[in-house]
């Protein structure tokens, strides 16, 4: 056998195939081997081709895909915790090759299935038909947290309460697929699906082309006409309702919205009119129609879901009871994940059907029924008990499903007791056994057991199935469904064709509409955390320009009592930092807001502008930990500025200069006329030392101009004038202003019929007050009611567009 | 009996609210064969932009309310004439509690009274082994699941103190059950606990009581302001009867009903989710006069 696949893979090169040393685990069907030990038909082309490249080579490969993903920014976050951290998204590089064929049986078992959720779903909050008539029993829906009373009767404004589900496959022993999840609440990682076919393209391009594997755009281009037809039908816009940024799926949430054009919100951005859906935009209330739902549906509605959700919308369930709302998947539809509804799924589909199912679900027995419970009692030892209301997979759930035949004899004895005490609770489950399929471990192929998720979205013509998905890949070669449980990998999933395949894009075809999305749809708190973004990011470079200053005054006088370092260090102390460290942690504190705030509204700038933040902190963390203040801070000081000035390149020269843009660019040239303001206040008082002006100089950036412009230094007026009042200087307190003044204008209702918005107004004073005053005038006490104006111009711009 | 009931509900905020909604559900239920409401004013102080209402799972009436302009107040009245019938007592017909199991189990419904939704543990319930042995002692007393009911309901009025102070609206029925004190609201989560634990379906119901008794009767605990008692599903030919924990006895016609759930959070008074950084005081007062 060996041999054979020797000759097989080896086809056409001079070297020993990579499937040469592919170790098959007995009596375990393999994805990419067939019974009879040849590469499978529909596996052939790639691994001649990875046999073409050589192992180097494609090593090589692979570190581009990963190179990819580090350079978008790909990251899932994981709680072992209670701060969960950020993760790279674990690509396993070998995409598993599905043909068509195979992939045909999975297509019409899952739109068999989510038809039979949908009247499942459509049963559970309507009339209970199926309890009534003994199908299903009470208890199994009563009892469940996903039974979300107040959607009762509730008709979803579609017409369907499903719209989006997933579903988590595995391949038993007998070669067929079964389903081991129903995905209905919010399934998540058809972005991940789509990430991982970007980096593996990236890494094998010649050889997806080559192979007639169905692309998934048109997949997600079919599903955003779906939801922008709904929409458009009800008048309003579509939203990816997400917890936010904490979320471990979040940068797919942005990822999803930023791909198909749908706005991203969280439930502080809706607000309920009327029984109306409205989001809070910075042009005010604008009308929603969909939602489409990436959070559990019991925390999106404090007043009549749970009580205590702090991320939701209030009256978000009266809107829906209006009708005025499609949500993608309706509320409620959790419960469909329900482990212990398995059971009953295969007696459903006779009765809804009238048909068998398609794909067999995980062979289920509830154990609130006596003859179920009896047997799982005498097959203890072959099956897999575990929590009946768990809506999590089998595969997932470590802390609480486990093998019978695994348990201590103690443990086995309790377990027993509780399936004859409180039986209801519990479920046992056949352990389904996996397939395996080659990753790329150290250079060589090796099998590991895999489970396929796929996804469906419902159009106008019924089901669509992604023709792909991802295969989750296991750590280790244990083939039991739930040694998944210890994390993984993920692969991209290609369904191959013997034909060539459509291609599809989501770029508009000819003939297409183009619609343009106005800048009133940008959310207040998106806007928000873009001023803020902008106002730290800013607040951080005139910290550390300060501290630069400082630290190689230091350096050279190595006094720290001489007055010109003691009055600098006081200003910093003003404004929250302690030069005596190399790394303040007040500038620290900065860092993390500008962090906080991008984080918030990833979807809106570019993933590059996003790493080059997260490198800054990554930097200063770093230089808290070993920098001293002198020679060393100005070093570190130097680093810091550059850096900034890189997330400002990247984030102003690449970001389109739409309301986001705007928000961004006022937040900055606020915080840099406040700043610039308040230094020159601080250096030109009467108790300022000597060596201020220089200083002062050198933390405006101005030290060459200062020299060309003025020929004679006439006390600090020339500074005075330089640094406030001089027009051409991008440091000066009344270039930001003029910068404000331009942009606010532009805002939406700056300029209404030529009437000007009240920030506008304020800017306009604010400006012209600079253009007529004289350097003399510009005193410390006139600078600090600058700086004041300035942040009164700030609260007024936050109550226009973002309450 | 005829009664005028008078409800106040006030809210002091210490900053402005604004954009905030709430849900309210004080008005009393007319209940074929218990009570009658003959006539019910419900009103806002300041009047709400919005003013809708519904009817919930448990089929309780519900107002809902919606401001957008800030306000440092709110003020909730009502004022209602309910005529309560004294049903009188009939004899227990009651399963004993293993045989209620399978009256539970021949229930194939999911209607609101249906007793399934009453078993399991709610959002401010939960199952607890130390009040479920409690309740359990009831039950090894007692033979019909009525008979348990009462037996418990008289444990909890015997073993507990009524103190207002000892606990807070958010109080768990394990901490109440731990210090042996609390209010109406406290000894019935405890109640409810205890019989679920048992596997006997048991809901929250929220309502007033008479404020003077009738010549040569006590006054009853709980009369100066909202009250709650429980409801205990005593098998398929009794249905639901009414305990009150707090005074040991059967809820009768000085109880009068505003609605029920499975717990406090489904039934309170006032739900509301305000936009504001500062706290509130609240002052409530009722008064349920006898008429003619």
């Amino acid at each position: 056998m060996e041999q054979r696949r020797e000759r097989q893979g080896a086809k056409g090169a001079a070297r020993v195939s990579l499937v040469a040393n592919y170790a098959l685990l007995p009596g375990i069907p393999d994805e990419m081997i067939g019974p009879d030990g040849a590469v499978r038909p529909h596996w052939r082309k790639l691994i001649e081709a990875f046999d073409a490249l050589g192992r180097g080579e494609l090593a090589n490969r692979f570190e581009r895909a990963d190179q990819y993903l580090r350079d978008a920014g790909v990251f899932y976050r994981k709680y072992d915790g209670a701060e969960g951290k950020e993760r790279g998204w674990p690509l396993a590089h070998v995409p598993l090759v599905i043909d068509e064929a195979d992939w045909n049986r999975i297509t019409a078992g899952l739109t068999q299935r989510a038809d039979l959720l949908e009247r499942l779903m459509a049963d559970i909050y309507g009339p209970h038909d199926l309890v009534k008539r003994g199908l299903l029993p009470p208890e199994l829906i009563a009892r469940s947290g996903e039974f979300l009373r107040p959607m009762v009767g509730v008709k979803p404004a579609s017409g369907h309460y499903l719209q989006f589900c997933a579903f988590e496959l595995g391949r038993g022993p007998d070669g067929g697929w079964w389903v081991l999840g129903d995905r209905t609440q919010a399934p998540s990682g058809a972005g991940f699906a789509l990430e991982n076919r970007v980096a593996t393209t990236r890494a094998l391009s010649e050889i997806y082309a080559s192979m007639h594997v169905h692309r998934l755009a048109g997949f997600f281009r079919d599903f955003r006409d779906t939801l922008n037809a709904q929409a458009r039908g009800a008048g309003g816009r579509v939203g990816i309702l997400t917890p936010g940024q904490h979320n471990e799926t979040y940068f797919e949430h942005a990822y999803i919205a930023r791909y198909l054009g749908f706005m991203l919100l969280e439930g502080e951005d809706l607000a309920i009119e009327n029984g109306e859906v409205m989001v809070r935009t910075v042009s005010g209330l604008k009308p929603v129609s969909v939602l489409w739902r990436r959070m559990d549906a019991s925390f999106v509605d404090p007043l009549e879901l749970r009580h205590d959700s702090r991320i939701g919308t209030p009256g978000l369930t009266e809107a829906l009871r209006h009708g005025s709302l499609s949500m993608v998947n309706a509320l409620g539809s959790g419960i469909l994940e329900t482990r212990a509804l398995n059971a009953f799924m295969p007696r459903l589909s006779r009765d809804l059907l009238g048909e068998p199912l398609k794909l067999p679900t995980i062979a289920t027995w509830w154990c609130g029924q006596p003859a179920e419970r009896q047997h799982v009692i005498d097959n203890f030892d072959r099956l897999m008990i575990g929590p009946a209301f768990s809506t999590g997979l089998p595969i997932d759930d470590h802390k609480a499903t486990f093998l019978g035949a695994r348990l201590a004899p103690a443990d086995r004895q309790t377990m027993i007791e509780r399936l004859l005490s409180e039986g209801s609770s519990l479920v046992g489950q056949e352990p389904v056994r996996l397939s395996t399929a080659p990753v790329h471990v150290d250079g060589e192929l090796q099998p590991r057991p895999i489970t396929l998720r796929v996804y469906a979205a419902r159009t106008a013509n019924g089901w669509s199935i992604m023709p792909g998905g991802f295969a989750r890949v296991g750590s280790t070669s244990d083939t039991t469904a739930i040694a998944m449980q210890r994390g993984g990998q993920a692969a991209d999933v290609w369904v191959v064709s013997d034909k060539p395949v459509e291609r599809v894009t989501l770029l508009p075809q000819a003939g297409e509409k183009l619609v343009r999305n106005s800048a009133g749809s940008l959310p207040s708190r998106a806007a928000d955390n873009l001023l803020w973004l902008g106002r730290y990011a800013e607040r951080c470079e005139a910290t550390v320009r300060i501290l630069r200053a400082y630290n190689a005054r230091l350096a050279e006088l190595s006094n720290p009592d001489l007055p010109i370092l003691a009055h600098t260090r006081a200003y910093l102390e003003g404004i929250g930092v302690d030069a005596s460290l190399g790394m303040p942690t007040g500038l620290l504190g900065a860092i993390d807001s500008a962090v906080h705030s991008a984080a918030q509204i990833r979807d809106r700038f570019s993933p590059d502008g996003w790493l080059a933040l997260a490198d800054l902190r990554k930097t200063s963390r770093n230089f808290a930990t070993r920098v001293q203040p002198g020679d060393d801070a100005t070093r570190a000081m130097t680093v810091l500025l550059r850096k900034l000035a890189g997330f400002s390149g990247l984030v102003h020269e690449n970001m389109y200069r739409f309301a986001g843009w705007r928000f961004l660019e006022i937040g900055r040239r606020l915080e840099r006329g406040i700043q610039i303001a308040g230094i020159v206040s601080w250096m030109t008082g009467e108790e300022a030392p000597d060596g201020a002006l220089d200083m002062l100089l050198e933390i405006g950036d101005s030290v060459m101009t200062h020299r060309r412009r003025y020929s004679v230094s006439a006390g600090s007026d020339s500074y005075v004038d330089l640094l406030v009042l001089d027009p051409l200087n991008p440091r000066s307190v009344r270039f930001q202003i003029a910068e404000l003044r331009e942009q606010i204008e532009q805002l939406p209702g700056g300029v209404e019929d030529g009437h000007l918005s009240a920030a506008a107004k304020m800017a306009l004073e604010l400006h012209t007050d600079l253009r007529i005053a004289e350097p003399e005038e510009m005193t410390p006490a006139k600078l600090d009611g600058l700086s004041f104006g300035i942040g009164s111009l700030a609260e007024l711009i936050a109550a226009s567009y973002f309450v | 009996m005829l009664y005028d009931v008078r409800l106040e509900l006030h809210y002091d905020y210490d900053a402005l609210v604004h954009g905030d909604r709430h849900l309210v559900r004080v008005v009393p239920a007319s209940i074929s064969g218990v009570q009658r409401v003959i006539a019910a004013s419900l009103s806002f102080d300041p009047r709400p932009k919005l003013e809708t209402s519904f009817v919930d799972f448990f089929e309780n009436g519900v107002t809902s309310i919606a401001y957008d302009l800030p306000h440092d107040h709110l003020d909730v009245r009502l004022t209602a004439r309910v005529l309560v019938e004294d049903a009188g007592r009939s004899a227990d017909l009651s399963p004993t509690v293993a045989a209620l199991q399978a009256e539970i189990a021949g229930t194939w419904s999911l209607a609101p009274q249906s007793p399934h939704h009453f078993l399991a543990a709610s959002p401010r319930v939960p199952l607890s082994r130390a009040i479920t042995a409690y309740a359990q002692e009831s039950v090894e007393r007692t033979r019909s699941v009525c008979a348990a009911a009462m037996d418990f309901c008289t444990a909890i009025h015997r073993d507990f103190t009524y103190d207002k102070e000892a606990t807070a609206v958010d109080t768990t029925p394990v901490e109440a059950f731990g210090i042996k004190r609390g209010v109406c609201q406290d000894f019935a989560h405890v109640m409810i606990a205890g019989l679920r634990g048992v596997g006997i379906p048991a809901g929250y119901v929220s309502g007033f009581l008479r404020t003077i008794p009738p010549k040569g009767k006590p006054r009853l605990e709980g009369a100066d302001a909202m009250h709650a008692w429980v409801r205990v599903w005593c098998g398929v030919h009794q249905g639901w009867l009414d305990f009150d924990p707090t005074n040991a006895i059967m809820a009768g016609p000085d109880h009068i009903t505003i609605g029920h759930g499975r717990d406090y959070s489904d039934i309170s008074p006032i739900i509301g989710v305000l936009r504001t950084s500062g706290d509130h005081k609240t002052k409530q007062s009722v008064d349920v006069i006898t008429v003619g």
